[in-house]
Formats: structure tokens, sequence, C-alpha cells
């Protein structure tokens, strides 16, 4: 088979079960809807705040988001041993690991779709002008965040404890791509000309195109045992 | 014999070298830090700028040093295990992780104690304080990671994974705090450029060697004991992965 047509198919089966069951979509919305209305609990906020906080609140609910979703993805093959068909799989490793990040980055990318009218409705923004370059940050980091999350899910999916080493392996390794994402948004949303925050995106390309690569090399590793 | 086949030779020679050599080294590794201790703390004029509180320096560069010595040791080795899996390297890999662990966070807390009189401030968005925050925190995931996992071929492919991703990360991690710093942040820190006379130059070589001297030391000794517990757990039928146990123990 193509390598293409087996990322296709990985991607198709991924996408396909999850709109038959909608599991994982909507319990994701709902977390991260409970993680707004916390935050609008907490703080009182006038416009300037608003602005100053928004950046970090927005990354801290989708990172935390992030982490429910992407540590599910390689939960859903335990089950019926899914996971051995896949190790025994006549294909390249490399392409079901590509497979699984696009369809975690798809996964991903429509919840934060969904949550952005939700900051807008909640915190009062008056971003309409600015979201396309904000879709565009999102995308970039949201990548970056899969790549690595991706990996991790397939690892941290055979031992004891997932739930808990998950994030406690994401973080710290993501930790780039928090901080160049909470930057670009804030020069986002307040305005900046892209020269002001194009270096963060650049440092996003970066990670998103080293860690991709790094991770697609592991990946053959973890599934190979 | 090919060349890898030699080279996983050189690694058994190794232990066993090591195992000859090592109360040699560590005596050496007394030997070096007491005399750069000696040197630093008593024979050494205290800093113009810095006063007393350089001397913790003393302490603090030497065991920051061995940090990233033991995890580039971990690097190194991890390649060399995803290559090869050969065990021996994957104690060493175990080994090297649990002692950058120990120099990690003793050069976090030391630059710390450092940075409150020198900085006015516990901690600060430097680059090279972020980086070895974040690279303790990889380091203890790797160890948790390792405790978590049953299989030992899995362990050690998994935590070898997770050694190269995080040394990969570990740049990045830096430049992003250093543009992030640089760019919010222009006064912070004053002390750049210490110009560094014979005087506090001799103990700071001293310790280095000593500091370096005692990781070998202290990695000989951790590779070993990891060796024998693998051994141990081979005689006793760890070493089989978890189906192969369960199959023997349907079958027993």
């Amino acid at each position: 088979m193509p390598y293409f047509n087996i990322i296709k198919w990985i991607v198709w089966k991924d996408l396909l079960s999850e709109m038959r069951s909608r599991e994982n979509i909507s319990s994701l919305f709902f977390f991260a809807f409970n993680v707004i209305l916390i935050f609008s609990f907490s703080f009182s906020m006038d416009r300037d705040m608003t602005l100053a906080l928004m950046p970090g609140l927005i990354w801290v609910a989708f990172g935390f988001t992030s982490v429910l979703g992407l540590g599910k993805s390689f939960l859903s093959e335990t089950s019926n041993d899914c996971l051995s068909y896949l190790r025994i799989a006549p294909v390249p490793k490399g392409a079901i690991y590509l497979g699984k990040l696009i369809g975690n980055l798809c996964l991903m990318l429509m919840v934060e779709l969904i949550l952005v009218p939700l900051f807008i409705v909640f915190f009062n923004l008056d971003i309409l002008d600015k979201l396309l370059p904000l879709l565009f940050v999102m995308t970039a980091a949201t990548v970056g965040l899969c790549a690595l999350g991706t990996l991790f899910s397939a690892l941290t999916v055979q031992i004891r404890a997932r739930e808990v080493m998950f994030p406690l392996l994401l973080f710290p390794l993501a930790a780039p791509v928090f901080i160049s994402a909470v930057e670009s948004t804030q020069g986002v949303l307040s305005g900046d000309p892209f020269s002001f925050y194009r270096h963060w995106i650049e440092l996003l390309m970066i990670f998103d195109l080293v860690l991709t690569i790094a991770s697609f090399w592991m990946f053959e590793f973890i599934l190979d045992d | 014999m090919s060349p890898i086949e030699s080279l996983v030779t050189v690694m058994h020679k190794l232990i066993k070298i090591l195992r000859r050599f090592e109360e040699k080294i560590g005596f050496c590794a007394a030997l070096f830090i007491f005399a750069g201790l000696y040197m630093g703390l008593i024979a050494s004029p205290p800093d113009y700028y810095q006063g007393e509180v350089v001397r913790i320096m003393y302490v603090h560069v030497p065991f920051a040093k061995c940090a990233l010595l033991a995890y580039t040791t971990l690097f190194l080795g991890s390649l060399f295990y995803l290559w090869k899996k050969d065990p021996v390297v994957d104690n060493l890999c175990h080994a090297a992780a649990g002692v950058g662990v120990f120099f990690t966070l003793v050069a976090l807390v030391t630059g710390s104690i450092w940075a409150k009189p020198t900085w006015n401030t516990w901690w600060t968005w430097d680059p090279r304080l972020v980086s070895f925050a974040i690279l303790l925190l990889i380091l203890i995931g790797y160890v948790m990671l390792r405790a978590l996992i049953d299989d030992p071929r899995k362990e050690a492919t998994y935590a070898a994974v997770l050694a190269i991703i995080g040394f990969i990360d570990l740049p990045i991690v830096y430049f992003s705090v250093e543009w992030w710093r640089t760019l919010h942040q222009p006064m912070s820190i004053s002390v750049r450029g210490i110009s560094i006379s014979p005087e506090i130059r001799t103990p700071l070589i001293l310790m280095s060697i000593g500091m370096s001297l005692l990781f070998i030391y202290m990695l000989a000794i951790r590779t070993q004991m990891l060796y024998l517990r693998h051994l141990l757990e081979a005689k006793q039928g760890g070493l089989l992965s978890e189906p192969e146990r369960r199959l023997r123990d349907d079958l027993s």
C-alpha cells in the first residue's frame, strides 16, 4: 500500500470512530468549558487585565484539554488488542505515527475552534478582526503539542499510572510551545504588527519540524517492542 | 568480529575495568575535592564585587557541569542502546539518569542560594535556570517512567526514547527562554563576564576535576549495582517479557 494511503486510512479510521461515538470531542469540550467557567469565576477582570491575562488563560485551557485528548489517542487501540495488530501490520510504523498525528490534530483543532467563541463570549473579547492570525498561531502550536503528545500517548499507554505519567512527560518538553504560543497570542490580541511576534511563530515552526521528525523516528522503536 | 560486536565487548570490559579502578577513582575524587574546597573556602580571597558569596561558585559550577555530563552520557548511551540493545549500556543510562537527578538538583539549589544575594531573587527567567529546571523534570520523569514499566526490554526502549527526545528538546527550551528574557527583561543580569583570576581559577579547576571523578565513581557504582540486579532478575526469570512470563507461569 502506498505510504499516503496508509496515513489516510489511519486518519479515516480515527475520525470515523470519533464521529460515531463523539466520545472524545464532547468530553473535551465540556472539560474545557468547565475550565473557562472556573477562570471567569476566579478572575474579575477589566478590559486591560483581560488583554494581559487572556493569552495565558487560553493556553492553560488548551494545554489541559490536550492532556485529556492526546492521552486517550492510543488508549482506544488497547481494546480488542488493536495495538498488537497495528504492531504486526506490514506497514511502515512512521505512517501509523503520521496518521495518528493528523487524526489528533483534527480533533484538537475542532475542540479549539469550538472554544474560541466561548472565550469571546465569557471574557467579552473584541477580536473578530484578529481571528485569522489567531487561528494560525493556534494551528502552529497545536501541531507541536500533537507531535509530542502522540508519541507519549503511544509510550504511556502500555505502562502503569499512565494518566499521571502522560502530563508529567508532556508538559516539560512542551515548554517551548507554551512560551511561544502565549507570546504570539499576546502579540495577536494586542494588535501588534506581525514583525513583532514573527520570531515566536518561527520558533513554533522550528519546534514543530524538529519534534515531528524526532518523534516520527522514535515511534518505530516504541511500536517495535 | 564486526566493529559493533567489538564495541559491545568493550562495554563489558569497561565494567570490569571500572570494578578494578573504582576505589582509586573515588580516592582521587576525594583528594581533588578536598584540595579544591580548601583552596576555594580558605586560601582564595573573596571576590571584589560579590564578596564571600562567590565561594558557592566552587560548588555550583562543577555540579552544573557534571549535570550536563550526566545528560550527555544518558543521550549517547540511549542512542547506543537503541542501536545495539545492549543491557549493560541500558544500566549505564539508568545510572546516569539517577546520578544526573542528584547533580542537577544540587546545581539548581546552590545556584538559587547564590542568586539571592547577587541578583536579589531566588529565581529569574534566565535561560540557563529554566533549561536546568526542565532538565530536572525530564530526568525525574525518566526515572519515574522506568519504575512504572514491568517488562525490562520495554522499559529500556521507552526510557531511551524519552532521553533522546528530551535531549533534542533542551536547546529549543534554552532559546525560547533566551528570546523571551532578552525581549522582556533587558535589565536583569549584570554579572556576566566575571574575569577569572588565578586565585579563583585554580580551585574551580580542582573542584571540576574532582566532581567529574566523583561523577564517574558514582556512575560506576550505580551501573554495577543495576547490572547485578539485572543479572539477579535474569536468574529469577525477570528477563522474560510479560507474555513470555505469563506463558511460563501457565506452564508450571
